[in-house]
This record gives structure tokens, C-alpha cells and sequence, in this order.
């Protein structure tokens, strides 16, 4: 069986420095998987690869067996994959529940002449969506958020937020920069059990993370990630407790 | 009496312009200067082919609407490439050369002695010659136009819009058409200026360059700050607000020379004003 994403043989250079190395790794369907490594390693970079962010110089991205080569974000999108961005990019001017609505795919009244000469049925259609809308904000912990605009929400709050708006597009395989990033302790245990909770109703997780911790407890599997190339691959416990990749993380080996 | 229908008929057809010019600017973040070009390819097209016969009104008007959406879509295309400060620049370059070619192309556009004695618009043969009449019409018109940028801007089309305008890289990953989005938007905008340039010229029965030149694309950027940006209501009172200054003006006894000017003078005190005091306008959002 082929690998549900596989990355195969991507370079990728900005000017004189390589930030992608024949980075190759293979990632496994229903499973959260970790992306660890020191600042510059490439992970953000890998994302915008597999996203069609960024064209690979050489190499390319395999998503269920069909090849990623060539097509848009749009159309990566719509194969289903989906990202969050490490600096979150919310509509700041929008109410939540409009952040959420604004990602879900294929709706009544997108274009200019479905709005304006289909009114009833766009109309009905957004009732609907609205109602879908509402469940994924439940889903994430913001059901009572949804017409808050998203500057008046906590960082937290917005960090969830991320989440729910790759949820409304229907992606299977959810790549998340940082989710945990600067949250408190009780954000991140909710942060967390959100991931948890993903994993079981069927999604599979690419996750950039910083925090071991939280690399521990929700990691099925762990890339490490070094100078644009993937040094090691395992458990959660067997990378934390490698020596020589514990130097290379604090900064020691170069 | 027809002193105020005349305000409001111009005041009106204004209006429809500002749609435009808020879709675009407000809405989608297209800074353009160059929206009266437009308008006045709308307004040349509906004089020349009714002057001649070729057309009556209201085919004439819709080929004008067809062109404004072409041409918009035309002159936005360099903001999906360009962005920012340097579409202001792109669209006051277009804005220039529209200016050129009205002001030169004397068989076509008179040149800088305009088109005298455009008829009045003929509806399946009822013309429209009162300036009561005529509001009747610019007043269905200006319906529909609300209407429609009132149903498209509720829709999730709206929502897109703004989306596009906040966070580009975001829509993208949310998996949307951008280029779509913004061609369509050009459009919807183009269809709007076209048609409103249309009822121009055939209300004031002659057109001249001056009233498409980049004075005229600020003019409405003015109307659109002063009256809201991103907001129905707030395109309806930015024209009415800024076009009644010249009907006060004219009820204050000064030579016509300096009414001019200082009409000029308060636009311009004006659109700072309200971008250092009130950037939201009389009735919108922050642009």
C-alpha cells in the first residue's frame, strides 16, 4: 500500500540558502504526526511545499497515491489538505462564525450573479451553512464565540479558531503550524484533547510543535527535522531521549 | 422645482457610480483612480450611438454597461499582479491615458468640445424629455443597482470579498478562487460605472472630457470617504452630501471664478478631514 503523504526527494533553496534538503518522510493515515526540529529547519517550509505555498525546486509530494505536482493551492485544497498559518491569519474584522463560513467549500452565492439573481436560494443555503458553521465552532469550544469579531477574542480562542476554519473545509489531512504555541496551561491541555478528538472522527495531523510536552503526549509518530533534512524518525520517547538530537535542538551540535 | 430634481437625478446617477467605486475600494481593497475613465466610456458609447440613430436608449445603455465590465476587468488586471501603492499608480497611469484619448480623438469623443445634443433616452418609444421623467427613470435604476449590491454583499460573495481584502494568503488556504473573486467583483464595478456614465450623458444632453478626468476619479474617491466606505447607506449620502456643496456654493454671492476654486478647496479640506477624524465616514467602516 502507498503512503497516504508522502514527500519524496524536495529541494528547495531561497537565494544561497537551502531550506529544504532531499527532505523525505512518509506520513501515515489516522495518525497525529509531529514535526520537531530547531528554528530553520524548514518545517514551516515543508508546509508551503505540501500546500502548493511554494514550488519545490526538485522533487515532489504524493497525497494518497496521486501526485500533488502542478496543482494549485486551490485544487491541494480540494484534493484535502489544509493548513494554518504559525501567525494565524484570521479576518480580523469578522465575527468568528464568518471565519469559519468563509472557508467552507462550494457554497450558493459565491459568485456575483448566484448572489444577486438566486437570492432565495442563497439565502436558504446559508441557513444551512450557518448551521454547519455553528457545529464546527462547537466542536472546537467557541459555540459561544460565533458573532464575536475575532480581535475581540483571546489568543487562545483564536489559536482554536485556526482549527475550526480548516475544519470547515473538509480536509482529511490538517497541517498545523504551531497550534500550541503560546497558549496557558488550560488552553493547551483543550488544545490538546481537540487534536485527540480530530484523530478519532478520522482526520490525520501534520503538526509543526516546539513544546516536547505536548509533543509527548498527543505524538503517534516524530519527524525531526534538521537543516532541511529529515535526521530522525520515530516515537515521541525515542527521539526525545536520542542525546545527539537533544544537542542539535539546544543548540549544540551544528 | 427642477432645480431640485436635477440634484437629486445627478446626485443619483452618482450614486451608482460610488457602488462601483466602494465595491472596488472599499469592499475588495482595488485602490483605483481611474473609476471615471469608465464612466466616461459609458457615457461616449450611450452619446455616440443614440446621437447617430444607431441605437435607441436602452440597447445603447446595456452596450455601455457591457463595456464598463470589460474595461474594468481590463484595467484591474494589473492589481491580480501589482499590488498596493503600485495599482494606484497603474490605474492613475490608465486614468491619464483615458483622459488622452477622450480630450484627442475629436471624430470620436468631440474632443475638448464634447458632444453636444445627445437625445434624451427613449424608452420602447416613450421619451423621457422632463427632468421629472428622468428622475423616474435614474431612480429605478439606482433601485436595482442598490439591490443588487445589497443582495451580492449579504451573500457569501460579500464575505469572500472582505476576506479577500483582510488576508489574501488566508482565502487562498481556505482553498477559494481569488482571481475569480476579484475579476468578478471588477466587473459587477464596471457594469455599475458604464451604465451610470450611460444615463450622464444622455441626462445633460452633452458630454465633455472634464467631467472623466482624474479631478472627477477623486472627486468620487471623496464621495466614498465622506459617505462611508463598504456600506449601502454610506454610498448613498457620500454623492447627495458632496454634491449639494456646489448648489450651496451658487446661493452664496461670489464671482463664479472663485466658486469654482474654493468648491475645489473644500473638497479637498474635506477628504482630509474626514481621513484624519472620521475615517469611517458618515455611515461606514474604517477603509
Amino acid at each position: 500500500m502507498s503512503a497516504y503523504l508522502a514527500v519524496s526527494g524536495v529541494n528547495k533553496s531561497f537565494g544561497g540558502l537551502q531550506a529544504l534538503h532531499d527532505t523525505n518522510f512518509e506520513i501515515t493515515k489516522g495518525k497525529i504526526t509531529c514535526l520537531v526540529g530547531p528554528n530553520g529547519a524548514g518545517k514551516t517550509t515543508i508546509f508551503n511545499v505540501i500546500t502548493g505555498f511554494l514550488p519545490p525546486d526538485t522533487g515532489g509530494v504524493t497525497f494518497q497515491g496521486r501526485s500533488l505536482d502542478g496543482l494549485t493551492r486551490q485544487q491541494i485544497v480540494h484534493q484535502g489538505i489544509a493548513r494554518t498559518f504559525q501567525n494565524l491569519r484570521l479576518f480580523i474584522d469578522l465575527t468568528a462564525l464568518d471565519n469559519v463560513l468563509a472557508a467552507i467549500p462550494g457554497q450558493a452565492g459565491e459568485t456575483p450573479w448566484g448572489a444577486i439573481f438566486r437570492p432565495f436560494h442563497t439565502a436558504a443555503v446559508q441557513t444551512r451553512m450557518r448551521e454547519q458553521a455553528r457545529e464546527i465552532l462547537d466542536h472546537v469550544g467557541l459555540a459561544d464565540r460565533a458573532n464575536d469579531y475575532v480581535r475581540n477574542l483571546s489568543y487562545g480562542e483564536q489559536k482554536l479558531l485556526c482549527v475550526a476554519r480548516v475544519l470547515a473545509t473538509g480536509a482529511e489531512l490538517l497541517l498545523l503550524d504551531e497550534p500550541a504555541s503560546g497558549m496557558s496551561a488550560g488552553a493547551l491541555d483543550n488544545i490538546m484533547a481537540l487534536m485527540r478528538r480530530l484523530q478519532t472522527e478520522g482526520k490525520t495531523l501534520l503538526v509543526v510543535e516546539h513544546n516536547t510536552r505536548v509533543v509527548q503526549r498527543i505524538a503517534d509518530e516524530v519527524l525531526f527535522l534538521h537543516q532541511g533534512h529529515l535526521m530522525a524518525q520515530g516515537t515521541a520517547d525515542e527521539i526525545t531521549s536520542d542525546p545527539e538530537l537533544a544537542k542539535i535542538y539546544f543548540g549544540g551540535a551544528i | 422645482m427642477d432645480f431640485w430634481y436635477t440634484y437629486i437625478v445627478l446626485a443619483e446617477i452618482y450614486v451608482l457610480l460610488g457602488l462601483s467605486t466602494n465595491l472596488l475600494v472599499g469592499i475588495v481593497g482595488i485602490f483605483s483612480v481611474s473609476q471615471a475613465a469608465v464612466f466616461g466610456v459609458g457615457a461616449y458609447i450611450v452619446a455616440a450611438a443614440t446621437m447617430n440613430d444607431t441605437l435607441s436608449f436602452v440597447p445603447a445603455l446595456l452596450i455601455a454597461s457591457a463595456c464598463g465590465l470589460a474595461l474594468n476587468v481590463l484595467v484591474t488586471l494589473p492589481s491580480l499582479r501589482v499590488s498596493g501603492d503600485y495599482f494606484v499608480v497603474t490605474s492613475f497611469g490608465i486614468q491619464l491615458l483615458a483622459t488622452a484619448i477622450f480630450t484627442n480623438w475629436t471624430e470620436g469623443t468631440g474632443g475638448a468640445n464634447g458632444l453636444p445634443g445627445i437625445p434624451p433616452p427613449d424608452i420602447f418609444g416613450l421619451a423621457v424629455t422632463e427632468t421629472r421623467q428622468f428622475l423616474v427613470l435614474s431612480s429605478v435604476l439606482l433601485s436595482l443597482g442598490c439591490l443588487a449590491f445589497w443582495l451580492a454583499m449579504r451573500a457569501p460573495y460579500g464575505r469572500l470579498l472582505r476576506a479577500i481584502r483582510e488576508d489574501e494568503l488566508a482565502v487562498a488556504a481556505a482553498g477559494k478562487n481569488i482571481l475569480f473573486a476579484k475579476v468578478s467583483a471588477a466587473a459587477l464595478a464596471g457594469a455599475f460605472a458604464g451604465s451610470a456614465g450611460g444615463l450622464y450623458g444622455s441626462f445633460l444632453s452633452f458630454v465633455d472630457p472634464s467631467s472623466f478626468d482624474l479631478d472627477a476619479s477623486i472627486l468620487l474617491l471623496t464621495m466614498v470617504v465622506v459617505g462611508g466606505a463598504r456600506t449601502l447607506t454610506g454610498s448613498i449620502i457620500g454623492p447627495f452630501v458632496l454634491l449639494a456643496l456646489p448648489q450651496l456654493l451658487a446661493l452664496v454671492d461670489i464671482p463664479t471664478t472663485i466658486a469654482a476654486a474654493s468648491r475645489q478647496l473644500i473638497y479637498g479640506v474635506l477628504l482630509i478631514a474626514f481621513m484624519l477624524f472620521r475615517p469611517q465616514g458618515l455611515a461606514g467602516e474604517k477603509l
